[in-house]
């Protein structure tokens, strides 16, 4: 796993190696032999991640998937453990690393996935989420054609990839060019025996990529972000916003770095036994930041807004060290009443 | 791995009832490692599982020096706190613990003590009580100003004779005082005794704890009365469902009041862009 960010990677020049796409099928093959496999497939006119048996399903010129894989380490429900009477709490998380691998993963998710690490391993110790990720291998994919929603290449997340990944794959046309990140790819690239590319490659890289960089077609300037939210708390654009999103949470629900969850206990038909699960929560939803006997803290609809982004684009940075959107805009895509993270940055700086 | 989601029994010791709807609860917890190892500062908290039903952030109300025994003082309002009423002596739940910062008590030496509860809002601020009460002489004034709606409703009302007994002034007020029911202190919100109290700006920490609005209107009056943001601490009440900065329901802007909280300096607060206990906001 790559919760260093790779120093590994960076202290030892990575390697470079070919993936003929004719060998496609046989290096998923052996992929699949070793690990439980995710990888985008296509759903009518959708993306999403699911399990994957061999090469056909997979669809890796995908744009954008519904939901990001996100959901294999931090799943929508989750049994945190059973209780029993008499026993109270049986700690049934195996905590076992399962051997699972994210193929195709867009350079967004990955900086996601590498936030959530620093979410799940901050201070206290996620044993559910933690267990998971050390058992899971991440093989990413540079994007050379950004969706329509997206703007990774104004918060440095995408469209190509630094750090975050065991490995990372970059459609040259007849090739994949593979660059390892850690000792775990290098291992893959063995056991594959995949052709070493020579330095030159990484320059046809580099121009796919600069090609990509052209294509976008949203941005949002990051420069001074966090000033500019602290000191527009007030602006007009929030009561727009007010009248017209639906505080229906999908926003939160597509996203790759929400963390929020509710906590349910779910009792057994005999009444003596059960279990305690956790579920995905929206801070955008009425019910969040209620309390008991019905006082709410966030009952405005532009309270909750100014939550989810304020919490994306000013407060993640004191509390992880890091931006908390990374420009995948799933929440753009999702959103029925077209509200655009990009285009409220955008009004609040008179653009 | 420690699993910080997993809850140890525990066993309830004693009950005591406070008022028509406030149990007091002595806890002991059954493993003898866990027990020996328990420990807390005054104002932190402990979440409290009722398996079946769910889980809910009670701040722990007894004094720090006698962690094995310890105590939570709990308002029957909800789910979690109305299972609480059908449990006896001897029956058991789920405790894990303890979470957030605390009153802090070395900020107290040396300087005048002001404490304002409202309801409730006591309990979290018994600990400190009794802590200042037996270090007594590491304090200068120490005054209690607690209200409650009714005289029914006040809480650790046989205790307030031995504080006093300690040096630690208390005045009591109610909003109202039934016909059935016999008061010879002041009837009032709590923010009333303010003209009666002895506490002045100078060199005293002031602790308060109590429903939103009513610490609202205390940091108002105390601003007013030249107390300055960074003297007055607030506990503050949010909706929690771990206690361990993974959830994400507590935050207030960067804050997470289970973590960073739920004590803070009000000067604190207002650097926040969310507006909480009146605070401007930005
Ligand atoms: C730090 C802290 C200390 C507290 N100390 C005390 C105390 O000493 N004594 C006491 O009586 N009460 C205290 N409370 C309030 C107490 O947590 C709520 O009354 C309790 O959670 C209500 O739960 P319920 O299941 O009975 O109510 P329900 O309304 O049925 O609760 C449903 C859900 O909402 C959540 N919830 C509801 N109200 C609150 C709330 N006020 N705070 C956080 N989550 C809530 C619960 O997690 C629960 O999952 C404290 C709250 C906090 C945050
Ligand atoms: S806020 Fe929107 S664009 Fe940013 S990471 Fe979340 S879903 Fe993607
Ligand atoms: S507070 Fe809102 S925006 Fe932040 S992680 Fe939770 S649900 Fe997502
Ligand atoms: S209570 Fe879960 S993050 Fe604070």
């Amino acid at each position: 796993m790559v919760i260093a960010r790779n120093l590994e990677a960076m202290l030892q020049a990575s390697s470079i190696a070919f993936l003929p796409k004719e060998k496609l099928n046989d290096f998923v093959g052996l992929l699949t032999e070793e690990f439980l496999l995710y990888g985008p497939v296509q759903k009518k006119t959708e993306f999403v991640f699911e399990k994957i048996e061999n090469a056909a399903q997979l669809a890796l010129d995908y744009h954008t998937t519904l939901l990001p894989p996100k959901k294999v380490l931090h799943q929508p429900f989750e049994t945190l453990f059973s209780f029993s009477e008499g026993e109270g709490a049986v700690d049934d998380v195996s905590h076992v690393e399962e051997k699972q691998l994210l193929f195709g993963v867009h350079p967004c998710d990955v900086h996601a996935i590498s936030i959530l690490d620093e979410v799940y391993s901050h201070e206290y110790e996620d044993p559910y989420y933690m267990a998971k990720r050390r058992g899971t291998l991440v093989v990413a994919l540079n994007c050379s054609t950004p969706g329509d929603d997206c703007f990774c290449s104004s918060l440095g997340t995408g469209p190509d990839l630094k750090d975050g990944y065991d490995l990372l794959l970059t459609d040259l046309g007849d090739n994949y060019l593979v660059e390892t990140g850690s000792k775990a790819g290098q291992e893959l690239v063995e056991m594959a025996r995949l052709y070493s590319a020579p330095r030159v490659t990484l320059v046809e890289k580099e121009k796919r990529l600069s090609d990509a960089r052209k294509k976008f077609k949203k941005r949002m300037i990051t420069d001074g972000l966090h000033d500019l939210l602290e000191e527009n708390f007030r602006h007009p654009v929030w009561e727009e916003l007010m009248k017209k999103c639906l505080a229906c949470g999908s926003c939160t629900m597509v996203c790759p770095t929400c963390f929020c969850y509710n906590v349910v206990d779910k009792i057994d038909l005999g009444l003596r036994s059960g279990k305690r699960q956790r579920e995905w929560d929206s801070c955008m939803l009425l019910e969040y930041a209620q309390v008991a006997m019905g006082h709410n803290f966030r009952k405005d609809r532009d309270a909750r807004i100014k939550q989810r982004l304020y919490h994306k684009l000013a407060y993640y940075e004191p509390q992880f060290g890091t931006l908390g959107c990374v420009g995948c805009g799933r929440c753009i895509h999702t959103c029925v009443k077209k509200i655009d993270i990009t285009e409220i940055i955008g009004r609040i700086r008179g653009e | 791995m420690h699993n910080p989601f997993k809850p140890q029994q525990a066993k309830i010791v004693d009950m005591k009832r406070e008022t028509a709807d406030t149990t007091t609860y002595t806890f002991e917890f059954l493993d003898e490692e866990v027990k020996e190892n328990f420990c807390f500062t005054p104002g932190q908290f402990n979440m409290l599982t009722i398996f079946g039903i769910g889980e809910a952030p009670i701040s722990i109300s007894s004094d720090p020096a006698k962690s094995k025994y310890f105590q939570h003082t709990i308002r029957h309002v909800g789910n979690v706190t109305n299972a609480m009423v059908k449990l006896k002596v001897g029956d058991k739940l789920g405790i894990r613990g303890a979470y957030g910062t605390g009153w802090n008590i070395n900020l107290l030496k040396n300087k005048n003590v002001l404490i304002v509860a409202g309801g409730i809002g006591l309990a979290p601020l018994r600990p400190v009580i009794l802590q200042l009460a037996g270090q007594r002489g590491e304090f200068d004034r120490v005054e209690i100003l607690y209200g409650a709606r009714t005289p029914g409703e006040m809480l650790f009302t046989d205790e307030y004779q031995t504080w006093r007994s300690k040096g630690l002034d208390v005045l009591p007020t109610v909003d109202n005082v039934p016909d059935t029911e016999e008061w010879k202190h002041s009837v009032g919100v709590v923010t009333g005794l303010f003209d009666e109290m002895q506490s002045m700006p100078e060199n005293t920490v002031v602790l308060t704890c109590g429903p939103e609005v009513m610490m609202q209107f205390v940091v108002k009056d105390l601003l007013e009365r030249h107390f300055q943001p960074h003297q007055i601490y607030v506990s503050l009440e949010r909706r929690m469902n771990c206690g361990v900065k993974k959830c994400g329901k507590c935050q207030i802007g960067p804050k997470f009041v289970c973590k960073d909280g739920p004590v803070f300096a009000y000067a604190e607060l207002l650097t926040l862009p969310e507006s909480v206990l009146g605070g401007v906001g930005k």
